[in-house]
């Protein structure tokens, strides 16, 4: 049985190519951007003098390759560097953000399933009925909104008519963080759901049709205990994939949703250093973020293959 | 400062803020303190919403309001502004006395101030504090000390300042934020770690800070001032998105929200529990024209282009009406500011004329640099396209990421671009030495303009002690700059605030902080 995860590790060796490639890419890339951090710092009173002054301070008059040189050798003994603009520990400004973000992406991936499961399951319990059509409906709006204007309404209904949710924020405390990212995952997860309706859909329609299904009716199983007992695992097989994909997205989007609710995570980070110039921070959220995309890709499969005995990624054929 | 002086200023403040607002439908506000006739409420937090985060506390290298408008809470200079921004008011000083030469300061100490630490505040701290801002020199804001030459602590309560030269501008400067008090060597800490936690004689005591998330004060209960605290402490959270501050401060969840844009400031004057203040300024926007670029050396040239601003639309598309055209090098909250009833308005026949004495009779063909995403910079220049077309002159629009602009103004590699500038001191020299005077660091503000003239009245006025004197040498300055059209002035706007009608007391300076000492909410 574990043989079939003997792909992990090669895999986790491959990912080291693609982490050097993003740093070097990222790095290459922000410090081509015209604009310069000291300008920044400095605000109104920036005259050249004293830009070329805090440059000299900053290290940024040295060579691009001796900066970028600097950085990697840092980067090996653990060493993101120190934020231009706060003159901080990137690590601590980015280890504060991981969090919040990975709890947001978790909530909105739970928010998700809780609403994809039982919406597909009731869609393809009768295909082209009222219910599915209901469904479909659901789906092509999800597909339709933008993100940023979900989020809008939901905080414009709840948040500020209703006084349900806060408008924004984090929360100050740890039994505040639940609440305050309700809303948010939820605009998230109404954006995932669509595409994880459609394939659970089309897979359960799929899978009520084949004959194991067949012989379970047979003895007796209906309703809710066949749908978890025999179709659901088979019907997900596909969707891992797709929410595996999804994900990579969901972080991207939570650039923007991060924004519209005031939400201190990567994204914010990210935005923030990018207006500022502020390179260390940049170069870290972007190298965490492949990290998180290499670290769900990895892990869609390893789930894709503990739920389906046939996958064998492995072996010589497929690999 | 009384409890009666500061709601007078406060008073004036708000007046002030409804004639800059009048054409807007006026200001809504009841802010100055004196309409809750109950007296002030004690405890509570107060929640300010707003667009960016502080990036450090060092109140000698630190150069963004966000930063500065909270280290004025922790720490106090000797002198400060009044609220009305007119004048320089004791405040841990309490009295000081000029030499015959103008050289030689000497400044009383106000008794019974103690840190926060409940050390008592003592000349030595201040001598510290003032020489630890003039070390920064030009990287940090050291050189507003640049006239000091000693500083010496004569007695427990007495500081002498020796200067090297006669320097009006003194009193202003030493109320500047970097010239704050703080403990002696830094109280036995490293810069670093004082820093981090700062403190001071100030009414809010430094307490937390969630990089990127919030930053929290307390109150700070031994302070010296007769009124206030109030409030048991002060959050400023970060809230990047304008649409979700405004959402905030209507659904009662931040009590204020510091600078809404134009657009939700305009609803959010008539949302319910909701009261939008227009708070006077110093701040000045204008388009600076490089005179290293033809055709721009030419007099005629740039004051056709001013005579073709259409400043009312910008004043109203721009800031929906909550501002006014801009006539003079300074703006109406900065001291010695003198109107200017010739300053050009939009006047085609005029520009006309202008062009055609000019070096480009037929009109020519330049280019505006703009900061992307900046709706009132993209409005301002699409106003001037337009108005320019008609005197022949085709403007391209250029737009670039706002660190970019910055890079190719610091390089003289524009034709023209819009600018804004804010006084952080209570004194005009800040200002016109780094507008007008080439040897300010900036080539005038990166004009490139140098007129000798204007350069003996700058440096006049700056040794001129006599208020009447100088005023008069400021007004020839604002006219001779405004003959040589060196900038096109466009508008002055004040400081948007929008807050919970619960919040009482609360007022801007024209320098853009805000004393948070007798600010208090109802319930």
């Amino acid at each position: 049985m574990l043989d079939r995860f003997r792909f992990v590790p090669a895999r986790l060796l491959q990912s080291v190519p693609v982490v050097f490639g993003v740093t070097l890419l990222v790095f290459f890339m922000v410090h081509l951007l015209p604009g310069n951090p000291a300008l920044t710092i400095l605000g109104q009173s920036a005259t050249p003098e004293r830009v070329a002054a805090l440059n000299t301070q900053l290290g940024l008059d040295e060579p691009l390759w001796d900066q970028y040189f600097l950085f990697l050798e840092r980067l090996l003994s653990g060493d993101l560097g120190t934020s231009l603009t706060y003159q901080a520990p990137v690590s601590g400004l980015v280890l504060d953000a991981i969090p919040i973000t990975l709890s947001l992406l978790a909530f909105a991936l739970v928010l998700s399933l809780v609403i994809s499961v039982p919406l597909a399951a009731l869609a393809a319990s009768a295909p082209g009925r009222l219910p599915d059509m209901v469904v479909r409906v659901f789906t092509l709006l999800g597909q339709g909104m933008p993100q940023f204007w979900v989020g809008i309404m939901l905080i414009l209904l709840l948040g500020v008519k209703a006084r349900a949710f806060p408008v924004g924020g984090y929360g100050m405390t740890a039994a505040e963080h639940p609440y305050y990212l309700f809303l948010p995952a939820l605009t998230m997860a109404i954006a995932m759901c669509p595409t994880t309706i459609r394939s659970l859909r089309a897979s359960t329609i799929n899978v009520l049709g084949s004959d194991y299904v067949g012989t379970a009716r047979s003895k007796g199983a209906a309703g809710i205990s066949l749908f978890r007992g025999h179709v659901l695992r088979n019907a997900a097989i596909p969707t891992v994939s797709i929410i595996g994909v999804n994900l990579g997205y969901l972080v991207g989007g939570s650039l923007v949703i991060e924004k519209v609710f005031a939400i201190p995570g990567l994204g914010s980070l990210m935005i923030n250093a990018i207006f500022t110039r502020d390179f260390p921070t940049i170069q870290a959220v972007a190298l965490f973020v492949a990290l998180f995309v290499i670290v769900v890709g990895i892990l869609t499969d390893v789930v894709y293959t503990a739920i389906d005995p046939r996958v064998d990624l492995s072996s010589k054929e497929r690999a | 400062m009384t409890r009666a002086t500061r709601l007078r200023s406060a008073g004036i403040a708000v007046a002030a803020a409804v004639a800059l607002t009048a054409c807007g439908g006026g200001s809504t506000s009841t802010s100055g303190g004196a309409a809750a006739g109950s007296g002030p409420v004690e405890g509570g937090d107060l929640t300010i919403a707003r667009a960016a985060d502080i990036l450090a506390m060092d109140k000698t290298t630190t150069f963004d309001n966000n930063s500065i408008y909270v280290m004025q809470q922790i720490m106090e200079p000797l002198f400060t502004v009044s609220a009305d921004g007119s004048e320089v008011t004791p405040l841990l000083a309490t009295d000081y006395t000029v030499s015959d030469d103008k050289l030689t300061y000497t400044i009383k100490l106000r008794q019974g101030v103690t840190f926060s630490t409940g050390a008592p505040m003592t000349a030595a701290d201040v001598k510290f504090s003032i020489d630890e801002n003039t070390k920064t020199g030009a990287d940090g804001w050291g050189f507003v000390n640049a006239a000091i030459d000693t500083v010496e602590a004569t007695d427990d309560s007495t500081v002498t300042i020796t200067l090297k030269y006669a320097w009006a501008p003194l009193l202003a400067d030493l109320a500047l934020f970097s010239n704050g008090v703080i403990p002696a060597d830094y109280g036995g800490k490293t810069v670093e770690e004082f820093y981090e936690a700062p403190v001071g004689t100030g009414p809010f005591l430094w307490n937390e800070w969630k990089k990127g998330q919030y930053l929290k004060l307390t109150k700070n209960p031994d302070y010296w001032g007769e009124d206030g605290p109030y409030l048991d402490s002060v959050t400023w959270t970060v809230v990047p998105d304008a649409n979700t501050r405004k959402l905030q401060v209507q659904g009662g969840q931040v009590d204020v929200d510091e600078f809404p844009d134009w657009s939700s400031f305009e609803s959010l004057k008539t949302a319910p529990g909701v009261t939008a203040t227009a708070f006077p300024s110093t701040r000045i926007d204008y388009i600076a024209f490089n005179q290293q670029k033809t055709p721009f050396e030419d007099v005629h040239v740039r004051r056709a282009i001013s005579y073709a601003i259409d400043r009312e639309s910008m004043v109203k598309t721009v800031l929906y009406g909550n501002g006014q055209a801009a006539d003079s090098l300074l703006s109406p909250g900065t001291p010695f500011y003198a109107a200017n009833p010739d300053a050009p308005q939009l006047d085609l026949e005029k520009a006309k004329a202008e062009l055609a004495e000019s070096s480009q009779p037929n009109g020519f063909a330049t280019s505006i640099l703009i900061n992307a995403g900046d709706p009132n910079q993209a409005s301002v220049s699409q106003i001037m396209q337009a108005q320019l077309k008609e005197i022949g002159i085709d403007l391209e629009i250029k737009t670039l990421d706002p660190t970019a602009v910055k890079q190719a103004r610091n390089a003289g590699d524009f034709d023209m671009i819009i600018s804004g500038w804010t006084m952080d001191i209570p004194d005009p020299d800040q200002w016109t030495s780094f507008a007008v005077d080439p040897e300010g660091g900036s080539h005038s503000a990166y004009t490139y303009y140098d007129n000798p003239d204007v350069v003996a009245l700058n440096k006049q006025a700056q040794a001129e002690t006599d208020d009447a004197k100088r005023a008069d040498l400021y007004e020839q300055l604002q006219a001779q700059v405004a003959e040589d059209s060196f900038a096109a002035y466009l508008y002055y706007s004040p400081y948007a605030y929008a807050m919970s009608t619960k919040v009482q007391g609360f007022a801007v300076t024209p320098l853009g902080n805000y004393p948070l000492a007798g600010v208090y909410k109802t319930s």
